[in-house]
């Protein structure tokens, strides 16, 4: 049976199949990508998603830079999103006492390279951890988490401390350097998000933190009486950067 | 296997005989197969971690996060991948009618790829633990950080070093050719060579990298990014993401179904017509696919809604396939009972047409609702790479080996083994986790209140019954490791050793 010419050559074959490809790369990544939303160069009123910090001039002071490095090297990401889907259920689940969980927006995400949106809960949400709990929380968390969460399957990151010895009691561990860059790094999550409430300003709205305070000061009580309780509490160094 | 029968099949329809010796496509199925049975026990590693999380406590190198990617990355870019090419090397200079150019170079080159996946899986795991961390927040060497660009930017220049040179070997080869004709299991080759390539370069962009280097050594801190951020770069993440399942593993495996498939069962193939059809719609279709990664995420609405009609789409290649390899089959079911390449190949196509099914339902907004972010994509992401892609290379490995080593296979019954422990394996895997994970989304969605540890505790059970499919699993992937090595080092066939001479 004869068969086209076209389909007799390599050449053409390579052609067009690369064609598809780059028709794809223009329509669903550099097409989109023209967005007011997604860059730092033209974005409208990104800081209500996340404050500028003073030293960096990004959305990251130095030291919670740092933690976002140690975020990515312990590969948090592969088990917590940093996205709430604007379904109901993962605003309250997400969100703390009465203050929903903004769900994510575009515009949260301009100074993250890499992104940490994420593909798997194997633990929840942390893109509103910032503030849930309290530093000590997350430090006796990070180091045996078990011991604040029973039933969890997350690993003891015993390595981001000295002294670890999970056997020997009487040794207090300390948390490194690098767990305390991660340590603020998780309590920036979120943390500067603002939502739009119809209510403030006499009716003629505005922005204000998702996060009402009374709300914060609740969960963080309720985080450090949950520390106090746990057997071996680890408390945040004094200053030690 | 009758030595005549491998004689036959070597022979060359054309005229002069053409005596492939198969040391580069040897070399490459070599390495895959060692690469299958490591990466796969990282993978049982991480299961058997989920339900004793306290195994290995304290070792930071073999924490779940960083097992995880090793695993992942591992069997595609250190198994199915490298085992795809292995094959190419075997059926590309018989469906050429030509030697292979330049087998010292594909040698080469399949060094070079292993130096760049053990790079990247040192620096996933990094070793180098306890103190000696301090300095170690180097993005050149730790994870990329996202989904299947976990391999740190070193190695993929390494890795990307090492597919050129496939490329050029490959091509080459098709290029002195002595049949004008293309056979669509060569068109699958050059698709799965070209899109990798490409697709491999645009996702691997180490933007992070280069502009951690210009901030950390040259204080440069002048936006905008040599990289992508936030959306942007989770778009361009899943772009390349579905690229992988899409067009690396799916047409590499494809590719060897379209040969082996036939050839195994001597029999022709059922339409031209339709493996054409299918080549094309595959790379025009799913490409398109991959913001259905991220619905009901910080992406435009518009472009969830394209990535979820691609996927729709995606029937049309996948029909195209499964037809065209079913109805090969035609009239040859009855070698089912003792022809076990058949049986992987069937195997396969079965699972490929369930897992895109699945995919494709995957892609709709209420699904995505209840299963996104369950245990349901794991097993989904099982089924393709396993129970399609793994299983095809399987049977390719099975029916190549002892074509290429001149020799009869080692043992007909390992290979039936390792067909049952696979098939098994697979299905308990991906039964108990889609039930896990369709259960723990509508815990989610039902009790915003219940709290996490809760639906991760309920899960328990469920993770068992994977751990103890994993390891089937990886006991098929350890027998097939193992019939080869049996193939190759026994004795060769008296003759054989004559004809060679001759």
């Amino acid at each position: 049976m004869a068969k086209p010419k076209a389909e007799q050559s390599v050449l053409w074959l390579g052609i067009f199949a690369s064609l598809t490809m780059v028709t794809a790369l223009v329509f669903t990544a550099i097409f989109p990508s023209y967005n007011n939303r997604w860059s730092t160069n033209t974005v409208d009123g990104a800081k209500y998603f996340r404050a500028v910090r003073a030293d960096t001039g990004t959305g990251y002071s130095k030291l919670e830079e740092e933690g976002r490095l140690v975020y990515q090297r312990e590969g948090c990401m592969y088990c917590h999103t940093q996205q709430v889907r604007p379904l109901r259920t993962e605003m309250i689940r997400y969100g703390i006492h009465h203050s929903p969980a903004p769900p994510a927006d575009e515009r949260e995400g301009i100074y993250d390279e890499p992104h940490f949106l994420g593909t798997k809960r194997n633990g929840p949400d942390l893109s509103r951890v910032g503030g849930k709990y309290s530093d000590d929380w997350q430090f006796s968390h990070l180091y045996n988490p078990q011991q604040m969460v029973p039933g969890s399957i997350m690993p003891a990151f015993t390595w981001l401390f000295s002294n670890a010895n999970p056997a020997d009691p009487s040794m207090a561990p300390v948390p490194s350097h690098e767990c305390v860059a991660l340590v603020a790094y998780l309590q920036s999550l979120g943390a500067d998000r603002m939502i739009w409430d119809p209510a403030l300003n006499g009716g003629k709205g505005g922005y204000r933190p998702w996060l009402l305070p009374q709300d914060k000061q609740n969960s963080l009580a309720e985080s450090q009486a949950a520390l106090m309780n746990a057997a071996k509490p680890i408390h945040a160094p004094r200053v030690s950067q | 296997m009758a030595v005549q029968q491998i004689a036959q099949i070597s022979s060359n329809p054309v005229g002069e005989r053409i005596d492939h010796d198969d040391d580069a496509a040897k070399w490459w199925m070599t390495v895959a197969l060692f690469n299958v049975v490591v990466f796969g026990t990282f993978g049982l590693i991480a299961a058997v971690k989920m339900v004793m999380p306290g195994l290995f406590a304290g070792v930071s190198w073999l924490a779940w996060p960083r097992i995880r990617p090793a695993h992942v990355n591992g069997v595609v870019f250190g198994w199915l991948v490298p085992m795809s090419i292995a094959m190419f090397h075997y059926f590309i200079p018989r469906l050429s009618g030509a030697k292979l150019y330049g087998t010292r170079i594909s040698q080469i080159a399949l060094c070079i790829w292993e130096t760049g996946v053990i790079v990247a899986t040192l620096g996933l795991l990094n070793p180098w633990g306890g103190e000696l961390q301090a300095g170690s927040l180097n993005p050149w060497w730790m994870t990329k950080g996202k989904e299947w660009e976990d391999y740190n930017a070193i190695s993929n220049i390494i890795i990307t070093v090492a597919l050129l040179m496939v490329d050029y070997v490959i091509f080459r080869t098709i290029a002195q050719r002595r049949y004008r004709q293309i056979y669509v299991a060569t068109w699958y080759a050059v698709g799965t060579l070209l899109w990798t390539s490409l697709v491999y370069v645009v996702g691997n962009w180490p933007g992070q990298a280069i502009d951690w280097t210009l901030h950390t050594y040259f204080g440069w801190d002048a936006l905008p990014h040599f990289g992508f951020t936030g959306s942007n770069d989770a778009n361009v993440n899943w772009f390349y993401g579905h690229s992988i399942v899409g067009l690396v593993a799916t047409p590499g495996g494809i590719a060897l179904a379209y040969y082996f498939l036939p050839k195994s069962i001597n029999a022709p193939l059922y339409s031209h017509k339709l493996s054409i059809i299918g080549f094309w719609t595959l790379g025009a279709i799913y490409f398109w696919v991959g913001a259905h990664h991220m619905i009901y995420g910080p992406i435009p609405y518009w472009l969830q809604t394209v990535a979820t009609v691609f996927s729709f789409l995606l029937f049309i290649p996948v029909a195209a396939a499964v037809i065209n390899f079913l109805g090969t089959s035609r009239g040859e079911w009855h070698q089912l009972r003792n022809n076990v390449v058949f049986k992987f190949f069937i195997a396969g196509t079965v699972m490929y047409f369930l897992v895109s099914t699945q995919g494709s339902f995957e892609a709709l907004r209420p699904v995505q609702a209840i299963v996104h972010f369950t245990d349901y994509t794991v097993g989904h992401a099982h089924l393709a790479l396993f129970g399609f892609a793994t299983m095809f290379a399987f049977g390719a490995a099975l029916y190549a080996a002892p074509r290429m080593w001149k020799r009869p296979l080692y043992s007909e019954g390992i290979a039936e083994w390792s067909f049952w422990l696979a098939f098994i394996g697979i299905t308990i895997y991906v039964v108990s986790l889609t039930a896990a994970g369709i259960y723990q989304g509508k815990l989610w969605m039902d009790y915003p209140h219940l709290p996490f540890i809760e639906t991760v505790v309920a899960m328990v059970p469920f993770w068992h019954a994977r751990a103890g499919g994993g390891a089937m699993m990886v006991a098929s992937m350890v027998l097939v490791a193992f019939n080869v090595y049996k193939t190759a080092t026994s004795p060769a066939p008296a003759e054989t050793r004559v004809a060679a001479k001759a």
